[in-house]
């Protein structure tokens, strides 16, 4: 009776997962890794929250950027001076899977997705390479890419006459559990 | 999807550009996992003239130190000073945060420092317990607005064992103060500051309030801290107790703080 009950809630919960179409974490893991010469460092949050719904193929992530941490107080607040969080608080990505994805497959599949990424108060149009997973717990999401900080107009920091490179390289990953959408 | 804020209150950044100023401790505390090393100097006396470079070739003193954050409230220290040979072991604790809502208007700390003279005398031969001196400080401070913050800091310095000189009236173990202390920021890497340590009640006999006027650079790993003080020492139970220049008879010292910021992990 007992492995029964088991087996039941176990085709439950993956039949709920399978049959979801709309998927969202606000605990996703966002990184960026940046250069000085002789130096680098790297900032991470784990507030980055996404939505993604199968269905109509549509993403959309975000990050409250005075959430990342370069593990130095002082760096954090330059950071923050930098992207002018009080006026631009969020880096947001809103778009669509522009390649296919199959939610029965769980390996993981690469996808392309197409769409508008902001920050600082400009918006661009970015194709950003990544992976889709289907897991018993949920979707898991990776992408990563490189963001140039000119074009966002973010003129980058100089730390101690030192100027931080123009090139950024991000890294997403969130596991999205389903919505009861 | 509607954009949330992830925290919508905190903690007011910055309220002063490092942990002090000249050699007044402010509200500050390193966060946790983060070190602050620190090398604080000044120079002789500036009315020593031309031919002393302004008290430059007059000796330095200094004080090297280091504070480590063991969680965002609370930092402990350890410094060692050529002034005596003193070693003093220091920490503050963040009791309340001003919160960027008002709903806390101000940020109060309480920094405790115990000093160890280690110098060899050769007149007396003092025990461990002799060679003691203590500071408690409570700090109260305000960022008014993004350029502007105050912070006043009552306190009291003890020392154990005090050397009588002759014709010299009976000086106190025990003497009380105020520090005034602020900040101006010119923009998000200069400012100006400033404090001043008047006694209250009882002092040492031949003493005079210790002040400094800083310029302060921050370039994100470091803070320099340019300044004019009048007392010589980097601990404020010295300060208190032992200033005795005038800055009105031109009897200031040049000096300089560099603190360099470090994470230890995150």
């Amino acid at each position: 009776m007992k492995k029964l009950i088991t087996t039941f809630l176990f085709l439950f919960i993956c039949s709920n997962v399978s049959n979801a179409q709309e998927y969202m974490s606000e605990s996703g893991t966002a990184i960026f890794h940046s250069q000085v010469p002789l130096h680098s460092f790297t900032g991470s949050s784990d507030f980055l929250t996404g939505l993604v719904n199968l269905e109509d193929g549509t993403i959309d992530f975000y990050l409250d950027l005075t959430t990342l941490d370069t593990g130095i107080q002082k760096r954090d607040r330059d950071m923050k001076e930098t992207l002018e969080t009080g006026k631009f608080p969020f880096a947001e990505f809103f778009g669509s899977l522009s390649t296919d994805f199959n939610p029965n497959d769980t390996s993981e599949q690469p996808v392309k997705v197409k769409g508008d990424f902001k920050i600082h108060g400009v918006s661009r149009e970015v194709t950003i390479d990544g992976t889709l997973q289907m897991k018993p717990e949920g979707l898991l999401v990776t992408a990563n890419w490189v963001l140039e900080l000119e074009d966002y107009d973010i003129v980058p920091p100089s730390l101690l006459f030192v100027k931080v490179d123009q090139e950024q390289k991000i890294e997403i990953e969130a596991l999205l559990k389903p919505t009861n959408n | 999807m509607e954009r949330k804020r992830a925290v919508e209150d905190g903690p007011v950044e910055d309220i002063f550009l490092s942990g002090s100023i000249a050699g007044i401790s402010t509200v500050e505390a390193l966060p946790a996992k983060n070190l602050n090393s620190m090398v604080m100097h000044n120079f002789g006396l500036f009315s020593t003239g031309i031919e002393n470079f302004f008290g430059i070739d007059g000796g330095a003193a200094v004080r090297l130190g280091i504070d480590y954050g063991l969680t965002d409230r609370w930092d402990i220290g350890i410094g060692r000073s050529g002034l005596e040979n003193t070693v003093d072991l220091r920490t503050k604790y963040v009791l309340l945060h001003q919160l960027k809502s008002d709903k806390v208007p101000v940020q109060i700390a309480f920094k405790g420092d115990i000093g160890i003279t280690t110098q060899k005398e050769r007149r007396f031969d003092y025990t461990f317990t002799e060679r003691l001196n203590y500071l408690g400080s409570l700090m109260i401070a305000r960022k008014f607005n993004e350029n502007f913050s105050l912070q006043v800091s009552p306190m009291v310095a003890h020392f154990n064992t005090l050397v009588l000189e002759d014709g010299v009236p009976t000086p106190n173990h025990t003497t009380f103060g105020v520090g005034i202390s602020g900040r101006y920021k010119l923009n998000n890497r200069k400012a100006f500051a400033f404090e001043y340590l008047p006694v209250v009640g009882d002092r040492n006999p031949g003493t005079i309030n210790h002040m400094a006027i800083s310029y302060e650079i921050d370039t994100g790993g470091h803070v320099f801290q340019l300044f004019m003080m009048t007392g010589q020492w980097f601990t404020e139970q010295h300060l208190l107790t032992r200033t005795d220049t005038n800055i009105l008879d031109m009897d200031f010292r040049f000096g300089f703080n560099i603190n360099r910021f470090f994470g230890i992990g995150k």
